[in-house]
């Protein structure tokens, strides 16, 4: 029994509790107001939405630990958008075009990784460049205008239902968090992430590259990015380059919501997903109860300060218990 | 109108050591003063003291027969004491002008930052000390890093400071520059100031000071008039304690016959022109000042910094390292100087800071961390170096500096190194741990590990070494056996006794 309890103790889950406990205060506050809060089929619209923050919110939550930033993910998920949409357009297989549009992704982020490993540009300015470029480019492969998604296969990959009831995103989006969950836990890519964070000059000495897991961070980001827009435009029937605006800056949310310390080096990606949670369970909220869409905003910002906040206290409390401990093991 | 300093049973202490013990002396005005020691003696942390960066724990200290206690360096700087250090103190971004009068600019009387009066002064000063080619509106970053140095000496002046310390100011001035300096100086000295002076350089000492401060592992051994003792005299009493055998290192008797590393006229940006071999099993020691260059031939060796000609040769072949990734595979391992900044993973764990450097080789094909054989090396290894630690599972930076560092050691024995290097291994380390790293230091060497050690502590150093490599400016300056070492001889290859005028 102790054991169990100790093991407890060191898993996420009770690090977690204060985020558990705020994401059931929200549900039952918003469940008051209105009684379909907390149906099935809420939930699943909750999770659809969370469909498009969440990859890139796994994204991001490896990039912060690791000191990094990928701006670029909103500009390039619609890029994806638009870029799957032309494609079985001009009558490539939808598999195929797919496949493509997440390789064109991938591509991306290994632009990103170039400047920043090669260029020594900071992340934050390396993909505020291409975020720009890219948002460009996706109105450039369609003229400007909303790209029209016929081909029936392809919208299923946004639509298809399992059992009737989930949709395939949200089974590929819990499908990634587990996987990336895994790889940052139990991988040595995952090791190296947190060891790049904690301490980039000290991680190099110990034989890591830290050129490599840049480059391998951002082209999981790029695919994830373009995997979110592509499921965004197949369930909308339609690629949009004017969509996803500020997406990056959700996903940052959601992972400092979840623990991440924009300091880097700390962080999880159980806290990206409960962040991601909270953040749209926030949002759908405000909708059902007939908020003003203004007002949306200003509480996503309001949550973002409450968030940045919890981090603070979190860092001053970390580090004064490991002075303590440091001090009695002296 | 003079004034004095007087220090009075000047105490300090840091975790496990004493920095400061009793020091009492009485400074007067327009005289020049040396502090005199070896790295550690506790020169800087009387600096530190004097600037009220640090608070004593113990002792007074008096200004004009009157007892202050500075809070902050902003304290000190209010009455009239300023430390001049030799890492810059100053706004790249900013004018010569503005950096003088950093923090209480002239105002106009519209409340706008009145350049044209700070630019007047900063002419006068420049001036008065023969600064040509320097103006006042120029952007700091635009100027030499002499010129940027002369920058903070002027700000000191300009505040019309009473007692100024110079912390090795001459470290990156060139002959010319520091013909310059000491004309301030003495300017300063006919103006009635208090000057302390830090340096390494004796002949500079010899020029500038009237009076010698000698420190010696936080006791201050001695003040002396400079004109009364020999170079010879000073160092004697810099070292002046018995060579403690910190260990029994009679029963090592190493057979040096097998050579493992080579390196030949190694140059790069910091070094030149380094050749030095190790045999199998043995330890050399790297003595030498700080910032001599000992970590910059290590960071070539380990992939670091690139190699600009020379050769390394690891048992016999010629080998290129480009990064610490490739000096790991051959073999090499470096134990950094720096454990904060350099060494440890502070968000890792015990076990993951330990398996770091061989994890790689303990993978499946997906890439998942062999959990099993992390968690016997890291437990092997905390019983092997007794590192204290309730488990492996703990955060490295929640163990003391000393467990900390058995920690990296034990990271870098988990390579099987043919070469350890190690970077000064028991800076910040109890004394009593320090013999624990001896012996551990001394398995390795007893192991057939050829041990390369740098250290700053001359008895540390002597008493591991088989051989010793004096580095002085980026070059050998010495070689030094055991049967011949003593800590004056170290002393006199590391210290420039001639320097060009």
């Amino acid at each position: 029994m102790k054991n169990f309890m100790e093991k407890l103790k060191k898993s996420d889950l009770t690090e977690k509790i204060s985020l558990l406990i705020a994401l059931v205060a929200l549900a039952i506050v918003f469940s008051i107001f209105n009684k379909n809060y907390l149906t099935g089929q809420n939930l699943i619209n909750i999770l659809v939405a969370c469909s498009l923050t969440g990859f890139v919110a796994i994204a991001e939550t490896n990039l912060i630990i690791a000191n990094q930033i990928d701006l670029s993910a909103g500009s390039l998920a619609a890029f994806a958008s638009v870029l799957g949409a032309v494609l079985v357009k001009a009558g490539f297989n939808p598999f195929l075009a797919l496949f493509l549009t997440i390789l064109a992704g991938g591509l991306i982020g290994a632009i990103n990784a170039t400047t920043i490993n090669f260029l020594k540009l900071q992340p934050f300015i390396a993909t505020l460049a291409t975020m720009s470029i890219v948002r460009g480019f996706a109105y450039i492969i369609c003229n400007g205008k909303a790209v029209a998604i016929s081909n029936s296969i392809y919208i299923s990959f946004g639509t298809y239902r399992l059992f009737g009831k989930i949709p395939l995103p949200v089974i590929i989006l819990i499908l990634a968090f587990i996987i990336f969950g895994f790889i940052l836990k139990k991988t040595y890519l995952g090791r190296s992430i947190y060891a790049l964070g904690g301490n980039p000059y000290g991680a190099r000495l110990a034989g890591l590259s830290p050129k490599m897991i840049i480059f391998k961070l951002y082209i999981i980001s790029g695919v994830l990015a373009a995997l979110a827009g592509a499921l965004l435009g197949a369930r909308m029937n339609s690629g949009q380059p004017s969509a996803c605006v500020g997406l990056e800056f959700d996903a940052a949310t959601a992972a400092v919501l979840g623990g991440t310390a924009f300091t880097g080096g700390v962080g999880t990606i159980f806290g990206a997903f409960l962040g991601m949670l909270i953040l749209q369970g926030f949002n759908t909220g405000l909708v059902m109860l007939n908020v003003q869409v203004f007002w949306q905003n200003v509480a996503q910002g309001a949550l973002l300060i409450v968030a940045l906040a919890f981090d603070f206290y979190r860092k001053n409390a970390r580090n004064k218990k490991i002075l303590k401990e440091s001090m009695s093991n002296h | 109108m003079g004034c004095s300093v007087e220090f009075k049973h000047i105490g300090k202490n840091f975790p496990g050591v004493k920095a400061l013990d009793d020091i009492s002396f009485r400074a007067e005005s327009g005289k020049v003063y040396a502090f005199l020691g070896e790295n550690g003696a506790g020169k800087s942390t009387l600096l530190k003291i004097l600037n009220g960066d640090y608070q004593p724990d113990n002792g007074e200290y008096i200004i004009n027969d009157e007892l202050v206690h500075f809070n902050t360096p902003q304290d000190a700087i209010n009455n009239g004491v300023s430390v001049i250090y030799q890492e810059r103190q100053i706004v790249m971004e900013m004018t010569v002008a503005e950096n003088i009068y950093l923090g209480s600019w002239l105002r106009t009387k519209h409340g706008t930052i009145d350049a044209k009066s700070m630019n007047k002064r900063t002419i006068e000063i420049i001036q008065r000390f023969g600064l040509e080619g320097v103006q006042p509106d120029a952007k700091v970053s635009t100027l030499s890093i002499a010129h940027q140095q002369l920058v903070e000496i002027m700000k000191a002046v300009n505040r019309d400071s009473k007692i100024i310390a110079f912390d090795e100011p001459t470290a990156s001035l060139s002959d010319n520059e520091i013909k310059i300096l000491f004309k301030i100086i003495r300017e300063l000295q006919a103006e009635n100031k208090i000057i302390f002076y830090v340096s390494h350089r004796m002949n500079e000492i010899e020029q500038i000071a009237q009076k010698v401060i000698v420190f010696k592992d936080g006791h201050l051994i001695d003040v002396v008039n400079k004109q009364d003792v020999s170079d010879d005299d000073l160092i004697q009493m810099m070292v002046g304690r018995k060579i403690e055998r910190i260990f029994d290192a009679a029963d090592r008797k190493p057979v040096l016959d097998e050579i493992v590393l080579e390196v030949n006229n190694l140059t790069t940006a910091y070094v030149r022109d380094v050749s030095f071999k190790v045999y199998r099993g043995e330890i050399l020691g790297f003595a030498g000042l700080v910032g001599a260059g000992r970590t910059e031939i290590m960071r070539a060796i380990f992939g670091i910094d690139h190699i600009k000609s020379g050769e390394i040769y690891l048992e016999g072949k010629r080998i290129h390292p480009k990064s610490p990734m490739d000096a790991i595979e051959l073999g090499i391992a470096l134990v950094p100087e720096d454990r904060k900044e350099q060494g440890i993973l502070p968000n890792i764990s015990v076990k993951g800071n330990i398996s770091i450097t061989v994890l790689k080789n303990h993978l499946n094909k997906l890439g998942v961390i062999d959990e099993r054989f992390e968690n016997k090396i890291a437990d092997s290894d905390i019983q092997k170096f007794r590192i204290k630690t309730p488990d492996s599972d703990k955060l490295i930076s929640q163990l003391s500096g000393g467990n900390q560092q058995k920690v990296i050691l034990a990271r870098w024995l988990e390579i099987n190194p043919k070469v350890l290097i190690l970077d000064e291994p028991t800076k910040g380390i109890d004394v009593g741990a320090k013999s624990e790293f001896y012996r551990i230091i001394c398995e390795c060497a007893n192991n057939g590990i050829s041990v390369i050690v740098i250290s700053s502590e001359l008895p540390e150093i002597i008493g591991l070494s088989d051989r010793i490599m004096v580095v002085r400016d980026g070059s050998i300056s010495g070689k030094v056996s055991k049967e011949e070492v003593t800590e004056e001889k170290i002393l006199s290859y590391a210290m420039v006794k001639q320097v060009s005028k």
